[in-house]
């Protein structure tokens, strides 16, 4: 099946990111752990390498806002699910073995996209949140999209750099949820 | 080039370059330094020499070596200390003539906004050569930048909030400001004042009542500045603590 066969593909890449690190991962690596023919893979990813990349880096990217989306998906408020989906995100940034790994040896692959290009994943991360913000409600005069985009780049800061804070300890993240970030994007009362 | 070159100075001494004074006259540093930068912004870190450096400064190479002996990875140490410096001490004047806590934040926002998202030398860098930038701005590198300026600037805010508070808003606040600077939004300029007061009103301010009121008694504040008595109501209503963060605290 044709879409079984492309992610066969796409999960070689990631073993190979795995084993030999981003810029080492040639076509030819994923194609043998694949077992298929290179010009199987470029028939499914004709922009060659760097498209497979970035269908890996999407892959993982998938994976994780499903987990997240199960990880929050009971929360009653607002409130709830940041303070279920900031430590569970801080966490998953941290056991990801692949990526601290090419963020240590090859920061310059992916560092852009975590600072001068975050605009994507500043997006995704608004994207998973405007239900729950237009469900649960927000302040008077402000925009859900507003306010997803400013939460999105809030929460990509904490995880990423959590500086003074704790995100583990439940007494701190309910400060920094209830104050930094939902106190002007909440509604009042 | 030694990625060294660019750790960030230690939080302790936010005005004086971390380094000893070396041979030279501090103008005649200061004048290097201006060059080195000067040189960054059109040819980029990699491509600058030293030679390049003396020739825009007015100067022999062996000048710049006496000056700073340490070499290149010496010079662009001074240069970061120079310019985060200046930065500081700009941002104190404006902050420092602030009228009340939102100007506070307004000024030190759209100042810093302008002071690094128009460097010319960071510009160039962050086009041609992110790879020296970036590592020194991102996890813990973000993590202690983030420690320096609120060190540096929580004073500002001690006319109204006390030494924890003002350190926590300091953090948050340049947080914001370096979310919006590196990765740029379509209808937020912070270069603009009135943008950056809509950031402030919208997402700080309210955040600084609550914390206001989270406060067990605002009146005992350690080393806090007096303030005046919490309103009653000022636990359920917003509006109260406004007036506290508008300036009245003085």
């Amino acid at each position: 099946m044709e879409g079984g066969l492309r992610q066969r593909i796409v999960e070689a890449g990631y073993a190979c990111v795995a084993r030999w690190g981003l810029s080492k991962t040639t076509v030819e690596d994923v194609a043998r752990q694949a077992e298929v023919s290179r010009a199987t893979v470029y028939r499914y990813f004709p922009g060659g390498r760097d498209e497979l990349i970035d269908a890996v880096v999407h892959w993982q990217t998938v994976q994780f806002f499903t987990r997240l989306y199960e990880e929050v998906q009971d929360a009653t408020s607002l409130e709830e699910v940041l303070g279920r989906g900031l430590p569970f995100a801080r966490r998953s940034l941290l056991e990801h073995e692949v990526l601290n790994r090419v963020l240590q040896t090859e920061p310059e692959l992916l560092l852009p996209q975590l600072t001068l290009e975050a605009n994507r994943t500043v997006g995704m991360i608004g994207a998973f949140l405007e239900p729950y913000l237009a469900r649960h409600g927000v302040a008077d005069g402000m925009e859900v999209r507003t306010a997803a985009d400013f939460l999105a780049r809030m929460i990509l800061s904490y995880i990423a750099s959590p500086g003074r804070w704790d995100l583990a300890d439940p007494g701190q993240l309910s400060d920094l949820v209830r104050t930094e970030l939902l106190a002007g994007v909440a509604p009042s009362g | 080039m030694g990625s060294g070159a660019l750790a960030l100075i230690q939080p302790a001494a936010p005005v004086a370059p971390a380094s000893p004074p070396a041979p030279g006259s501090s103008n005649q540093r200061v004048r290097i330094v201006d060059a080195t930068l000067s040189c960054i912004a059109r040819f980029g870190l990699a491509k600058t020499t030293l030679d390049d450096v003396a020739r825009a400064a007015g100067c022999s190479r062996a000048t710049v070596y006496r000056a700073f002996p340490g070499g290149k990875d010496a010079l662009m140490k001074a240069v970061v200390d120079t310019e985060v410096s200046r930065l500081f001490s700009e941002l104190a004047v404006a902050m420092g003539e602030a009228g009340d806590l939102e100007d506070v934040l307004v000024a030190g926002m759209t100042l810093a906004a302008r002071r690094i998202g128009g460097h010319p030398a960071l510009s160039f860098l962050l086009a041609h050569e992110p790879e020296v930038v970036l590592p020194h701005l991102a996890f813990d590198h973000h993590d202690r930048l983030l420690g320096l300026v609120s060190v540096y600037a929580a004073p500002f805010l001690g006319r109204w909030l006390d030494h924890d508070q003002a350190l926590r808003v300091a953090e948050w606040t340049t947080r914001i400001a370096l979310s919006y600077l590196g990765c740029p939004a379509d209808d937020v300029d912070l270069t603009d004042p009135e943008h950056a007061r809509r950031l402030v009103r919208s997402f700080v301010l309210p955040a600084i009542r609550a914390l206001s009121s989270f406060s067990p008694d605002p009146l005992v504040v350690g080393e806090g500045p007096a303030r005046p008595p919490a309103q009653p109501t000022a636990r359920s209503v917003p509006s109260p603590g406004l007036d506290t963060v508008k300036g009245e605290a003085s």
